[in-house]
């Protein structure tokens, strides 16, 4: 990837949002096409529905060019506040009554995230900022990686995980806390 | 609910709220309070800046074309015309073209014409903001087939070959442009509009031109360079 290295390519994003709250639409789309594929992977992800994917995009970045002015920051780094956008969409989504999802779906997406697959893994370990999350993620027991891994990426409800894993709700539930403690720790716990 | 204010219970659902296992009710719960607590809102943003290197390992995937028509379009009417025209698009509408409308409004008004009377006018500024076109048009309701006045103030652009003029309606705001149609190149012509069009006139900020390949825009939007454009202004 032909990409400036992380600091430089946040301070840029956070320009094209300057400018963005100015209403300049040029900005607007150079910031599109430097962040909607990442966008778009996390949507499709979570969603798994193409159609589903594309409409809560086109949602999310009609809002990102209609509140940029409310982007600090000194609070987030600009492909956080943006990510969080589109996830938090995805999940008000997922909650939908007719978006119900019949478990088979996120095989393929499991498939990729099991313990063993480099692909991912390797992706997230070659991004700097990363690094430690995945040392992190590395220190957790493989059936906490797992289900923090399936809940963030793929969407995946305490009931879903526990579907998916066959293991008892109260297990599950149990396995994301304590997993997100130790990940917490790990990070270093400055709130 | 347990107590929003046990400061463990509160990071443990702040941290189960952005990676996503919060969910239903309690979900809305936890929305509604980010809301009030800012003590709250920065603990989400801190467990977001904990797990957001994970979303750049979901791999990047470009979406489709149309996705960003789409969004261009739903922000047109707030900027995207002045990035597609490479014109300072709302330069020059300001009050020197308002009390100019007004003042040839009075005119329009006065002309000893068998006319209706002009409900609105809008004066369209060229890119260095001298009038170039008078657009107006009478009480919308009163009339059996709908239409616009255009007249040229000045000397008209060339239109080249393989191009057509297309005018639209500004419903100001964040709205879209709404196409209007094409105009030729007669000094004074009349134009007819839709009825479902008719009936928003009167409700219109703006006018604008764009220069459009033959046939008019291929997108519903303008597509061109935007050479005139004017606020409206209301005559009765």
């Amino acid at each position: 990837m032909n990409r400036p290295p992380p600091d430089a390519f946040a301070q840029e994003l956070a320009a094209l949002l300057a400018q963005c709250s100015l209403k300049n639409s040029n900005s607007f789309n150079k910031l599109y096409h430097l962040t909607s594929a990442k966008l778009y992977g996390v949507a499709l992800r979570i969603l798994r529905r193409q159609d589903w994917a594309e409409e809560v995009l086109q949602e999310c970045y009609v809002n990102i060019w209609n509140h940029a002015g409310n982007y600090a920051p000194a609070k987030s780094a600009p492909l956080t506040w943006m990510t969080s956008i589109v996830r938090n969409r995805c999940l008000d989504w997922l909650r939908r009554p007719h978006t119900e999802t019949t478990g088979e779906e996120y095989e393929i997406a499991v498939e990729a995230w099991q313990d063993d697959a480099p692909g991912p893994m390797e992706q997230l370990m070659a991004s700097a900022e990363a690094a430690a999350l995945a040392r992190c993620l590395q220190q957790l027991e493989a059936k906490q990686r797992q289900s923090i891994m399936l809940a963030f990426f793929n969407g995946l409800s305490h009931t879903e995980l526990a579907g998916h894993m066959k293991q008892p709700l109260g297990t599950v539930k149990t396995w994301v806390r304590r997993g997100l403690e130790r990940l917490k720790s790990c990070l270093g716990a400055a709130t | 609910m347990a107590s929003y204010k046990n400061p463990q219970l509160r990071d443990r659902l702040a941290a189960e709220y952005v990676l996503g296992t919060l969910r239903g009710r309690a979900r809305e719960r936890f929305d509604a309070l980010l809301r009030s607590d800012y003590e709250l809102r920065r603990t989400v943003a801190t467990w977001e800046a904990r797990l957001s290197p994970l979303a750049a390992a979901a791999g990047e995937i470009a979406p489709p074309a149309r996705v960003w028509q789409s969004i261009a379009r739903q922000i047109s009417g707030s900027a995207s015309i002045e990035s597609r025209a490479g014109l300072s698009f709302w330069r020059g509408l300001a009050v020197a073209s308002t009390a100019f409308a007004l003042l040839l409004a009075t005119f329009i008004g006065m002309a000893p014409r068998p006319e209706p009377p002009m409900a609105m006018v809008a004066v369209m500024n060229d890119d260095k903001g001298q009038p170039a076109l008078v657009v107006s048009w009478p009480p919308m309701k009163e009339m059996r087939d709908p239409h616009i006045r255009v007249k040229v103030v000045q000397q008209h652009p060339e239109m080249a070959p393989g191009t057509a003029w297309e005018m639209w309606m500004l419903p100001g705001g964040k709205a879209a442009p709404v196409s209007m149609g094409l105009i030729g190149i007669d000094r004074d012509q009349v134009m007819k509009i839709k009825p479902a069009l008719a009936q928003r006139m009167g409700d219109a900020w703006g006018i604008a031109m764009s220069v459009e390949p033959a046939g008019g825009s291929p997108t519903g939007v303008p597509t061109g360079p935007v050479i005139f454009k004017g606020q409206c202004v209301k005559i009765l």
